[in-house]
């Protein structure tokens, strides 16, 4: 068995459909620009709706047009606003493949550093057992919520961003970068569950967020431990933490805005081991992306655009 | 004369306490005797940790090109037990006068041994998930819980306690892995095709296992087969 692998080689049963990781970089990469977010986003129109062909995301293309990308992802999850349900459920399948890659990810571990201390591999292992665990919870909250797998495109840019092929910098895309964007994620699901009277989804999650900050521990530790005495070590591997973080700030929608669709998850972050400097230095990152007004704009002109083009097949279909 | 408490130095100042319990707790009928002295345990241990620090890696190693789910979250599972498993033997090697660095020393038994488990660990592909899970399931895993199982039997329960008090632990949940690992194997393999994979592959690491000598390099090489 070869060590290291691909998120292409990620292996997954019929249920599955895999969307395109191009679109998480371009979110990543978006200014605080309407032209420019309009520029960059619908060029990918017809990758976005070939993408979402078949399954429940169809219909939030049919109504928004590319823009569904920045709308969904971008909008705190509420309740009371239109088509709340299948957002939140939008939201749920992408955390449970997000476990899926990150079991993924700390079984790779395993593996493919063969050489690292065994109190490494004990924490990867538990981590393995723990995350099998998350993909069962999300899967059964999933099914709790009238959803089921495979309902959206599973996109694997969290494997393919966190993964590298570097032991420090393994443990600080997943543990530190994936599994702290999970804290950030899990405590707004906590808000939202509260707000819905779920207990089910409440209590479960909030598990689950208990087993992350642990993991967000493991990384904090790791880094440590695999770059002490190697400041330029150090150094690179916080590079590629940020780089990490910047992707998985989806173009604003987690930040520290109070409009911001996803929170920073402060307290967790500190108790997991992260330090002031680092949690101001990811609100940063996310500040330097489109600010909510901008996207709400950027989306309206892309779903003009996306209007005009279903009149004009429209009216070739008619001819 | 007073009752003495405590002994003393001549044969006439022992104390009046009888040799044996007054409450008639059953004496320990176990004799000491066993086929393993600590040299011989410590090796064995050596092996047991290699054995399981290799299976933990590669179940990891398989997990992303596993497609069935539940076979990856259960995994999840098996990883984590075969991970405390090594962590234990290794705790124990320091106890078998095996130096305190030696937690995270495992040893082949032999080269022959280190070539299975490289066997063991060379399916790779999404499409054999059944020769992935047939080798651990079928062949190895029982192949450990019958030499520790053995081990336990034939070690100086006495002397050699705390090595049966972590194997008694092992074979438990290696037992209950084996029974979740062959309820997949036997759904998966839904069709003669697929029930032929899981034979072929488990006849020809069963082989590849007897040859070696199994986990100890022991195991007697005339037997016909394992299990």
């Amino acid at each position: 068995m070869k060590r290291f692998i691909e998120h292409e080689e990620l292996a997954r049963d019929s249920r599955f459909i895999r969307g395109n990781n191009a679109q998480a970089t371009v979110l990543a990469s978006l200014p605080d620009d309407v032209d420019a977010v309009v520029k960059a986003i619908d060029p990918m129109a017809q990758l976005i709706e070939e993408g979402v062909r078949g399954t429940a995301a169809e219909p939030l293309f049919e109504a928004y047009g590319p823009a569904f990308i920045i709308t969904v992802l971008n909008e705190p999850l509420d309740p009371e606003a239109p088509a709340a349900g299948i957002r939140l459920l939008f939201r749920m399948h992408g955390i449970f493949v997000g476990e899926l890659q990150a079991l993924e990810g700390a079984a790779r571990s395993l593996w493919d550093f063969p050489d690292a201390p065994w109190e490494f591999k004990m924490n990867m292992a538990r981590q393995c057992w723990d995350e099998g665990r998350h993909v069962q919870i999300f899967e059964k909250l999933l099914i709790h919520l009238g959803g089921e797998v495979g309902m959206f495109p599973e996109n694997t840019f969290l494997f393919e961003c966190a993964c590298s092929d570097d032991p420090a910098m393994r443990v600080a895309g997943v543990n530190r970068g994936l599994e702290g964007l999970a804290c950030d994620v899990f405590r707004d699901m906590i808000r939202y569950a509260q707000k819905t009277g779920d207990t089910v989804m409440e209590q479960a999650v909030d598990y689950v967020l208990a087993d992350e900050i642990t993991h967000v521990r493991f990384g904090s530790e790791w880094v440590k431990e695999f770059t002490k005495d190697n400041p330029d070590y150090l150094e690179r591997t916080q590079n590629f933490r940020r780089e990490v973080d910047k992707q998985f700030n989806f173009g604003g929608a987690r930040s520290d805005r109070p409009d911001s669709a996803i929170q920073i998850a402060i307290e967790d972050r500190l108790e997991a081991g992260f330090d002031m400097d680092e949690i101001n230095e990811i609100s940063s990152l996310s500040s330097a992306g489109p600010k909510k007004e901008t996207l709400r704009q950027a989306a309206a002109i892309l779903k003009e655009l996306h209007d005009a083009r279903k009149s004009n097949q429209n009216k070739e279909v008619t001819q | 004369m007073t009752e003495r408490m405590y002994p003393g130095i001549g044969p006439d100042e022992r104390t009046t306490f009888a040799a044996y319990s007054a409450f008639d707790i059953p004496e320990d009928l176990r004799e000491l005797h066993g086929r393993y002295d600590v040299v011989a345990t410590a090796k064995r241990v050596r092996n047991f940790r290699y054995a399981e620090e290799w299976m933990m890696m590669m179940m990891g190693g398989w997990i992303a090109t596993i497609p069935e789910v539940p076979v990856k979250t259960g995994l999840g599972k098996v990883i984590w037990e075969t991970a405390v498993a090594a962590d234990e033997f290794g705790k124990r090697l320091p106890e078998l006068r095996c130096g305190r660095r030696a937690v995270d020393s495992g040893e082949p038994s032999n080269n022959a041994f280190a070539d299975f488990i490289q066997s063991l660990a060379g399916p790779e592909t999404p499409n054999l998930t059944v020769e992935k899970l047939a080798g651990l399931f079928d062949v190895f895993i029982p192949h450990l819980i019958e030499i520790y199982e053995l081990h336990m039997r034939e070690t100086d329960q006495i002397c050699d306690a705390p090595t049966i008090e972590i194997l008694e632990d092992i074979v438990r949940k290696k037992r209950r892995h084996v029974a979740w690992g062959q309820e997949v194997l036997d759904r998966l393999c839904e069709t003669d095709g697929l029930r032929e994979r899981r034979r072929t592959r488990a006849d020809t690491l069963r082989e590849e296992l007897l040859k070696s000598g199994g986990v100890t390099g022991t195991l007697d090489t005339r037997r016909e087969s394992l299990n």
